[in-house]
């Protein structure tokens, strides 16, 4: 009997279909993102995370022509800010030259926030809540990053509770943990970094970024306070000179005799992204361009002190969900957070480590939190679209213990 | 319109021997679990009344009339069992076959040959029957999922198509103890196909995917026509037998389609049920009218 039941919800669960085109798809008609620069030092280090946000959104408008007017919501994926960032957002719009009948609200699921920012519009187009949204996501560490956007005090039962306790452990321990628990070697981790930036040089060297990159235009204060405009059109975390060998003389950060170091790890990074999504009939009626179509999304929890692995369980279960293994996608985006994890998760998974982050990740770019989901989606499809490639997937590990994936195909 | 109260449609079928009978299978609870009924209605001036019913054990998901004998039809049940009715007896079947071990979701006449039929289960098998035989003549086995149709070539008394939940048509020969071609039709399960009544190498697909493809089985490697409307997954699909360029399909969208296959678009959309429609059936004698039963529990005659 319940196999007649799964047969008739799987006829019906085909919203993900790969390879299939249908007017009620939800495309992405452009995706766009600033330039990510270092915390505290980069081109970003005197700007609010409302500034970044506003220029993505106003680029998005300019880039596609459409009318703010028609864009119903938008969600920003963002993790550190006071209050969730929720009325930077609602004034970030309006600067951006949103119309005040246009709607917005942030969302937070740590590292995959932009992402997550990216389904929640997505799923609010197919089940008919709105017609046209904007997944977006930004972080200026260098404002919020630190003890700052910790709570004062926890519950005392719950902070004794084994699991719940590990949700409060360090990034970089969990990472720790990973490679000792699953034998990532430093090695590894070094090489996988040094490509990660040889990778990025190479990309902004052939221009493969310039598509996805809006330049933005801050005010800098320069060390005896005088101020000036400078248009910021580039990452700036990115040492094409680094090498495993230069990786590997530096010391590890988080335990004496741990592996994971400044250099394997992602930065600490300022930037924003946007994506703007609708239904392929209202992209069609709006004679906007079709860059791809969001497929499908699916999170998994895993342990908290090991929660880099997050990628390894959400990938599997977001594929399962259109029925693709592991070989049929063209390129995985999977978050740099440490190398640790990442490497972690292509060799558990057996992806070719040749799909992964072809343009180079978080260790190179820098991971501004809430950005980093948006900002894969417009460095994925550029990249498909650029190699003529179809299927891509993103994903990322979630402190606390959790995992995000999404299919993404280009058009 | 009629209602069969507390039973959901699967399958509808005119007789190919008088204009105003036809037979609907039908499952209690949506044919998830418990009865199943086959109901057979009479075409009167005031519409559709009930002949007679034959309760089953389990749920009807399909049903053939003999292309012999005019008072014969096979329908197929969820608990692996066929069964041979002859109309004009009451309750109980002539002769029934126990011999799938899963559901049998597909039965269909041999048009040619008018001896046999052909049976597709949830068991991966296909089965060939001869009404006469205490056994079946012949199983098939290369799909590696559920086969939810089984259609006979109009062409040939030897040669039928099926296709299944691994995505793929198969083309057989009977005579031949292998497939003669698999075509991987969809990025999903197939749940309909049919044969063009006029062009003996043209058949069509419906799927999961929510789209239905033509191919010429002389080239097998891409599908001549693809067409795409339906919102959810196509269940079953019938080209017309008074036209060579006129499909119909139906879906979980709860429509049914009429598809021109000559200028390439939908040309008739009915959208009068109010559930899955799962059966759909065109008339032999009359050329614009069709029937179809759904989960709504009716049985519709549409006229295009």
């Amino acid at each position: 009997m319940s196999n007649r039941v799964n047969q008739v919800a799987g006829h019906l669960a085909a919203h993900h279909q790969v390879g299939q085109k249908h007017p009620d798809d939800v495309v992405i008609v452009s995706a766009l993102r600033t330039p990510m620069t270092r915390g505290k030092r980069g081109g970003f280090k005197d700007t609010h995370p409302e500034f970044l946000l506003a220029a993505v959104l106003k680029a998005t408008v300019e880039r596609t022509g459409i009318d703010p007017a028609l864009i119903d919501d938008i969600q920003v994926g963002n993790v550190l800010p006071a209050s969730g960032g929720a009325t930077q957002a609602r004034m970030a719009q309006l600067y951006a030259g949103f119309p005040e009948t246009s709607s917005i609200s942030t969302v937070n699921r740590q590292c995959s926030s932009g992402l997550q920012a990216v389904h929640y519009i997505a799923s609010a187009i197919q089940n008919g809540t709105i017609d046209i949204g904007i997944g977006a996501g930004v972080e200026s560490m260098t404002l919020s990053y630190g003890p700052s956007a910790m709570p004062p005090s926890y519950d005392d039962d719950i902070s004794a509770f084994p699991a719940a306790a590990d949700c409060l452990l360090p990034m970089g321990i969990t990472s720790e943990n990973v490679a000792k628990k699953f034998g990532v070697s430093r090695e590894k981790q070094d090489s996988f970094s040094a490509l990660s930036h040889k990778k990025a040089a190479n990309a902004w060297k052939n221009g493969w970024f310039n598509e996805e990159v809006i330049p933005v235009t801050v005010t800098q204060v320069d060390k005896e306070g005088n101020e000036k405009k400078v248009t910021v059109k580039a990452d700036d975390g990115i040492r094409p000179e680094t090498t495993p060998e230069s990786l590997a003389k530096l010391k590890p950060a988080f335990s004496k005799d741990g592996f994971t170091t400044a250099g394997n790890a992602s930065q600490v990074s300022d930037g924003a992204a946007a994506v703007l999504l609708m239904k392929r009939s209202t992209a069609k009626k709006l004679n906007l361009p079709i860059l791809g179509k969001f497929t499908a999304f699916a999170t998994a929890g895993v342990p908290p002190n090991i929660m880099g692995v997050g990628p390894a369980y959400a990938i599997p279960k977001v594929l399962k969900k259109v029925g693709l293994n592991i070989n049929q996608v063209d390129i995985y985006e999977i978050n740099e957070a440490f190398a640790s994890q990442a490497v972690y998760s292509v060799e558990k998974l057996g992806i070719d480590i040749n799909k992964v982050n072809p343009k180079g990740g978080a260790i190179a770019m820098g991971h501004p939190l809430g950005a980093t989901g948006a900002r894969q989606v417009a460095t994925l499809l550029t990249e498909l679209r650029r190699t003529g490639k179809k299927i891509g997937v993103i994903s990322m590990c979630i402190g606390s213990g959790m995992g995000a994936a999404a299919v993404l195909e280009a058009e | 319109m009629f209602r069969t109260e507390r039973f959901q449609g699967y399958a509808v079928e005119f007789s190919p021997f008088r204009e105003n009978k036809l037979a609907c299978a039908t499952g209690a609870n949506f044919g998830i679990v418990g009865n199943g009924r086959l109901w057979l209605l009479g075409l009167e001036s005031n519409g559709l009344i009930v002949d007679r019913v034959y309760d089953t054990q389990d749920g009807l998901f399909d049903c053939a009339w003999s292309e012999n004998h005019e008072n014969q039809i096979v329908a197929s049940s969820g608990d692996g069992s066929v069964k041979l009715y002859d109309v004009t007896l009451m309750d109980f079947p002539i002769r029934f076959w126990q011999e799938h071990t899963k559901e049998v979701l597909s039965v269909n006449w041999n048009l040619v040959r008018k001896d046999c039929f052909v049976s597709g289960s949830w068991d991966n098998q296909i089965k060939i029957w001869n009404p006469e035989l205490p056994k079946s003549m012949r199983t098939f086995r290369e799909h590696t999922q559920c086969i939810y149709n089984t259609i006979w070539s109009p062409y040939s008394a030897d040669v039928f198509a099926s296709c299944s939940g691994d995505q793929t048509l198969i083309t057989w020969d009977t005579r031949i103890p292998r497939s003669s071609l698999t075509i991987y039709a969809h990025n999903n399960e197939v749940l309909a196909c049919d044969w063009n009544k006029y062009r003996e190498n043209v058949i069509a697909t419906g799927s999961v995917d929510r789209s239905i493809k033509v191919w010429d089985l002389r080239r097998p490697d891409k599908a001549v026509l693809e067409f795409s409307g339906h919102q959810y997954a196509v269940r079953r699909v019938k080209f017309s037998p008074h036209s060579e360029f006129i499909l119909a399909s139906t879906s979980y969208d709860m429509s049914l389609k009429l598809w021109d296959t000559q200028k390439g678009g939908a040309i008739f959309d009915f959208g009068q049920h109010t559930e899955f429609v799962f059966g759909l059936d065109f008339s032999l004698f009359d050329p614009h009218l069709l029937v179809s039963c759904a989960w709504d529990e009716t049985v519709r005659l549409i006229n295009y």
